[in-house]
């Protein structure tokens, strides 16, 4: 009796590293955590790059004033 | 589902996040899966142990003892997701039916547990109450995990 017991149990564990297998690939390897970094490590790029468009922007309208007032009649 | 109110709630929260790395849902869907898992190989187990399946390789006392042991492992991850959900999730609209399942799968388990244990006059009843507990241990599962791994 004790060998069939050990033997149901085992089966029992068996069946608990299936479905975590199982349950584990259907969600994905990826820790949500370390998605949420990802996330906000390109929210920071797509910020940076919104800031350094915005600093050549504004560079190029000083240049064209700047040019404005030099190259006038005058 | 959670009350947040409380800071023992709130605390309980946070250490369930930092156990689970911030994983919780991921988590909570293993474990209840595992649940669900395991209470399909109960229905077998008991099913042996009441002699309506006669397995040569099985008797039904060592199945009626499997049954015992692995209801115990269940009744402890059903708290531990309990706990989980109370501390950490919302209380949503969309989530009334898992609320009522989870809250009636703990109410009968609990009664089971006691037939067990205390009530030897009623338990004739433990039948009926073991396919209820199934059949709310889906209805909980399909309304929050199993909805979560179909959107996957």
């Amino acid at each position: 009796m004790t060998r069939q017991v050990v033997g149901s149990l085992l089966v029992a564990l068996v069946i608990v590293a299936v479905t975590i297998v199982v349950v584990t690939a259907r969600l994905g390897t990826t820790s949500t955590a370390e998605l949420e970094l990802r996330e906000e490590m390109q929210e920071n790029r797509i910020e940076m790059q919104e800031e350094r468009l915005e600093r050549q922007e504004d560079l190029r309208e000083e240049r064209l004033e700047q040019r404005e007032d030099g190259g006038g009649p005058g | 589902m959670a009350v947040r109110g409380t800071g023992r709630i709130h605390a309980v929260g946070d250490i369930v996040e930092t156990v689970t790395r911030g994983n919780v849902t991921e988590v909570k869907v293993i474990l209840a899966s595992v649940v669900l898992a395991l209470a399909v190989y109960q229905l077998i187990l008991i099913a042996v142990c009441y002699g309506r399946v006669r397995p040569p390789f099985l008797s039904s006392g060592a199945a009626g003892f499997a049954h015992r042991a692995i209801g115990d492992v269940i009744a402890v991850l059903l708290v531990v997701v309990a706990i989980m959900c109370l501390s950490y999730f919302e209380l949503e609209d969309d989530t009334a039916a898992h609320v009522v399942a989870a809250s009636a799968l703990l109410v009968v388990l609990a009664l089971k547990i006691l037939v067990i244990r205390r009530w030897h006059a009623l338990s004739s009843l433990l039948p009926l109450l073991g396919t209820c507990v199934f059949l709310l241990l889906v209805v909980t599962w399909a309304t929050s995990a199993g909805d979560l791994l179909a959107d996957r």
